[in-house]
């Protein structure tokens, strides 16, 4: 019994930072009709940005802190150069665009920070805590509360302020949006500050248990696109959904079938989904909802 | 319209090949030119295939360094012979195409007499077809028992293979009274092979798997099979793999209470296993040879003296201490120049695989060599010591 | 005055230059280099027509490259089958698993398509390290022969060479054929716009799910040329990075010519063995352009998605004075 607890336990913690980089998913999906290959990226600069700014000798809590903000810096930045100078806002060439740019920003981390693998204390030392006969790291707790934090914020941010008011209006009609006086562009440039800041977070989140390194962009934007795609790309709530259902799924199958499925787990969930019921399983119609 | 379009498209395309040709052409013509220059001193050449970029350049550069500290060395003594030696390096990017194109290079146009590498299994065993036409040996640098397992009359290889790291490893489990081992080994190719060699030895030594896992490289969390593990009736943990994943087991097992002594593989003979695993690498135990710890080797012996003269040097000229696979670059470069040296007549290739394979008790760095026509690894358990690992340091065990 | 002469007479210069390369260049390694890029340039062919003329971009195609490549190897080392039809087979079966892939995810909008190639690609990429007994696993398939037609063994520098040219040859031929024709039209039209397309009656998930199936065709028999010609392979070669090099290649290569993917994938193939080309390059300099290989493929896509979308084909039509017009 405790066995299946703590499979449990490590799904949820996989499946809460699965369900941030969906979240990046779905922002910029809602924003611009388009999937932005680089979301995996911002994940990984998000963990070797912490490492950098803790190296710097800055206490982790302002390390976490700067590394989010940069992020989602290079998140703007990222859109203004390579995004929005493409005319019409083709979702195909947004797509090719986001493609070159990931390769990029690996290929930038890798020139900054070395190909090592570089290790991020944990937020708070200590052993483990027990509940009911399984372990959980503080870490896992960290991410817990991180994810919580960050979706919370994110709801506030869409129902409450003019500015989430403004975002969801033009993912629901860009022309229209417009035409009330909604800054469309600078809406998108925002969707993917947001999504890279939620990346960040998750990246950090995850650095103090595996280390933080170049490469592993690429394997999270794909598990977090399967998360985003099970729940349903229109609507962040299905995707949070999606990631810890994906987590779930992983967990499960690594503790009970085999290990070596574990991967196989996302890809196949992905290409089923894409097939079978391309809204997702949160999703109703497949229209874009907030 | 269109078809015009296409055939001034195909015009553009002829220019374009046109200019490749003329750059080939200029290529050959140099490479003419180079040959005639080097007539004169008669250098001794030897290639290399290493990774200096891609997956594999963490490994692959201070594979270089050694090979340029060592063959500046050799040419000051006195060269092969009173022939100098030059080896030419070529980068294969961990890509094995690119290794393949690096052999034909090394073969046609700088006419070698021997290729050290590659740094990788998969670059090793790439241009494999090139060096067999050519019949020239190869001395690999990487580790997968692939490559000499079985036995490849040209090939040749440094590390220490999981057939000798493995039998040390669990005779020395056994030797704590532990006869219950519980085992996590990566999908890769490392923790594959070392996964096969556990279960094939482990009951000759008197010790029993009672839980295998697995985990793919690049997982994050391994605790579902620690899980298992800590619910079966193991009395130690056994993991085998060298990549970055081996900080995240440790780290998983303190997390879940598993109080059971942990051993890993050579391949976590890194700093970047200390540091990624910070407190819960503390008592972590691994088999490895005895370069970490010259001591080891006992003091004043043969061995000791070549390896604390190597590290001071490589310290001297790269401003750190050299990692193991430095060692097993110097000793790839050694074992094809002494046997070089033991040649009266004209060096070539078919000669020089001979000599290599009637190496006998050679002093290197990762331990004595001995090859024979059945093993072309050359090494012995004696070669290994047992390291624990104590205040954030490689101690030797015991 | 001969303007129109010479273009005639342009593709059999090319042909010609790509013949004759052999009787001039000797040096096997450098043929080597050419031949590595012809292979690249058969999937090129391949992903151009699928972008430039289905207006689609695939992230699994070096999965196609990889099953003709196993399929091959597999057919004439463990099967013992005459080379031949080991390359039939590699091309059927990486046309299927074209043909599986398409069918459901072109019904959907655009970009699914690129997230189900992804989604292939990682999947095949496991499934090459995993199924070891028809792989050989992360360790490789070794041992595999040279082609050989008959009896008659294409082994050499050259005939390697002329072997891969010839194929590419052929599939050049055959994708001019498809542009210049009906079913060429109706890709493009698709391109342009899809009601469009289907209101002049073109069936455009069928143009889609063939345009595919041949592009996976190609990047199979591709495969297995690569098998033929290197003799080892192993998963690490047909991974995500392998398939943004080729897209890479085709989006450089630009749309509405093949001349131009042709162009792109020799010219970026050439960027990772610079070495090869110019003689006395120093060592540091190539490693640096090695090392910044990978940049160069992503700038490139950047670039060309944001400021030249036809591509360099699309260069020089425009200096051409003519633009799209057909």
């Amino acid at each position: 019994m405790d066995e299946l607890l703590q499979f449990l336990i490590a799904g949820l913690k996989n499946g809460s930072i699965y369900a941030l980089v969906a979240l990046g998913f779905t922002i910029v999906f809602a924003a611009t009709g388009a999937i932005n290959f680089a979301q995996g990226e911002f994940f990984m600069l998000g963990g070797m940005l912490g490492v950098f700014f803790a190296g710097l000798g800055l206490p982790l809590p302002m390390a976490a802190v700067a590394a989010i903000a940069a992020t989602a810096a290079i998140g703007a930045v990222f859109e203004l150069l390579a995004v929005r100078p493409i005319k019409g806002g083709d979702p195909l060439r947004i797509i090719m665009v986001t493609i070159g740019g990931s390769v990029l920003l690996r290929q930038m981390a890798l020139h900054l920070f070395g190909p090592d693998e570089l290790p991020l204390d944990p937020f708070t030392e200590g052993p483990s805590l027990k509940l009911l006969g399984a372990a959980v790291e503080r870490q896992t707790l960290w991410i817990w509360a991180l994810t919580g934090l960050a979706v919370v914020a994110l709801a506030l941010l869409y129902r409450r302020t003019t500015f989430g008011r403004a975002m969801r209006a033009t993912s629901i009609q860009r022309d229209a949006a417009r035409l009330v006086g909604v800054n469309a562009r600078a809406m998108v440039t925002a969707s993917f500050a947001l999504a890279a800041a939620l990346g960040a977070v998750a990246g950090l989140a995850v650095a103090p248990l595996t280390q933080a390194s170049f490469h592993v962009g690429a394997g999270m934007g794909v598990k977090g696109f399967a998360a985003a795609i099970l729940g349903g790309l229109g609507s962040p709530v299905a995707a949070v959904g999606g990631g810890l259902l994906l987590g779930l799924l992983e967990s499960l199958t690594a503790g009970y079938i085999d290990p070596l499925y574990k991967d196989a787990v996302a890809l196949v969930v992905l290409l089923v989904v894409l097939f079978v019921r391309p809204q997702g399983l949160f999703g109703g119609s497949g229209r874009v909802k907030m | 319209m269109r078809g015009r379009t296409l055939k001034l498209s195909m015009a553009v395309l002829t220019a374009a090949l046109a200019v490749s040709l003329a750059v080939s052409l200029a290529v050959m013509t140099a490479a003419c030119g180079e040959e005639e220059a080097a007539e004169g001193g008669e250098p001794l050449k030897i290639g290399a295939i290493v990774s200096l970029t891609g997956t594999y350049a963490g490994l692959g550069e201070p594979e270089k360094n050694v090979i340029e500290m060592e063959v500046a060395r050799i040419n000051e003594d006195g060269g092969v012979n009173g022939r100098p030696v030059e080896v030419i390096i070529e980068d294969d990017a961990t890509d094995e195409a690119k290794a393949v194109a690096a052999a034909s290079k090394l073969i046609e146009q700088d006419g070698v007499v021997a290729i050290i590498g590659a740094t990788g299994t998969g670059q090793t065993m790439a241009p494999r077809g090139d060096v067999q036409r050519a019949g020239i040996p190869q001395v690999s640098m990487a580790g997968g028992t692939v490559i000499t397992s079985p036995v490849d009359p040209l090939v040749f290889a440094t590390p220490w293979s999981n057939l000798i790291v493995v039998p040390f490893t669990l005779e020395h489990i056994k030797a704590q009274g532990i006869t219950k081992i519980g085992l996590i080994t990566d999908s890769g190719g490392f923790g594959k092979d070392g996964q096969a060699v556990i279960a094939a030895v482990a009951p000759e030594v008197g010790v029993e798997v009672v839980s295998d896992q697995t985990f793919n490289p690049g997982d994050t969390d391994m605790t579902a099979q620690l899980t298992k593990i800590k619910n079966s009736d193991a009395e130690a943990v056994v993991f085998w793999t060298a990549g970055a994943e081996a900080a995240i087991i440790v780290k998983n097992a303190v997390d879940l209470g598993i109080d059971l002594p942990l051993f890993g593989s050579h391949g976590i003979a890194r700093r970047e296993f200390i540091d990624g695993a910070g407190a819960a690498a503390e008592g972590v135990k691994f088999a490895a040879g005895k370069v970490l710890i010259p001591e080891a080797y006992g003091e004043g012996t043969e061995a000791y003296t070549v390896a604390t003269d190597f590290i001071d040097r490589y310290t001297a000229a790269y401003g750190q201490a050299p990692s193991t696979f430095a060692g097993h670059a110097y000793d790839a470069l050694y074992l094809v120049v002494e046997a070089a040296r033991r040649i009266d007549g004209e060096i070539t290739p078919e000669a020089l695989r001979d000599e290599i394979e009637a190496t006998s008790g050679w002093v290197g760095i990762g331990g004595t060599f001995t090859f024979s026509p059945d093993d072309h690894n050359g090494m012995t358990v004696g070669d290994l010591t047992m390291y624990e690992i104590a205040g954030s340091e490689w101690t030797l065990a015991e | 005055m001969g303007g129109r002469t010479l273009r005639a007479l342009a593709p059999l210069a090319a042909v010609a230059v790509v013949a004759l390369l052999p009787l001039v260049v000797t040096d096997r390694f450098l043929l080597k280099v050419f031949t590595f890029a012809g292979i690249n340039a058969l999937v090129v062919v391949g992903l151009a027509l699928l972008f430039g003329h289905a207006g689609q971009v695939s992230l699994g195609h070096a999965a196609f490259v990889g099953l003709g490549a196993y399929a091959s190897a597999y057919c004439t080392v463990r099967l013992g089958w005459p080379w031949p039809v080991g390359f039939a087979v590699a091309g059927a079966l990486a046309a299927l698993g074209g043909l599986v892939l398409a069918m459901p995810s072109l019904r959907l909008k655009g970009h699914y398509l690129a997230m189900a190639t992804l989604g292939f690609g990682e999947l095949m990429a496991l499934t090459f390290q995993e199924a070891e007994p028809v792989t050989g696993g992360v360790d490789g398939f070794g041992g595999i022969p040279f082609p050989s037609l008959g009896p008659l063994e294409v082994g050499d520098a050259a005939a390697l060479y002329w072997l891969v040219w010839a194929v590419v040859g052929v599939a050049v031929l055959a994708a001019y054929n498809v542009t210049s024709l009906r079913p060429g039209r109706a890709m493009r039209a698709l391109h342009g716009s899809v009601p469009g397309a289907q209101a002049s009656g073109v069936d455009v998930v069928g143009v889609k799910v063939r345009t595919f199936v041949v592009s996976a065709l190609l990047a199979g028999l591709a495969g297995a040329l690569y098998a033929g010609v290197v003799g080892f392979i192993s998963p690490s070669v047909f991974t995500l990075t392998a398939s943004v090099t080729f897209l890479a290649m085709a989006v450089l290569g630009g749309t509405g010519s093949l001349a131009g993917p042709l162009l792109a994938a020799v010219l970026l193939t050439l960027v990772q063995y610079i070495d090869a080309l110019i003689p006395g390059l120093p060592q540091e300099a190539s490693q640096t352009i090695q090392s910044y290989r990978e940049d160069i493929y992503g700038l490139a896509i950047v670039l060309v998605v944001i400021f030249a979308p036809r591509g360099i084909a699309g260069l020089w039509s425009r200096r051409g004075g003519r633009g799209e017009a057909a």
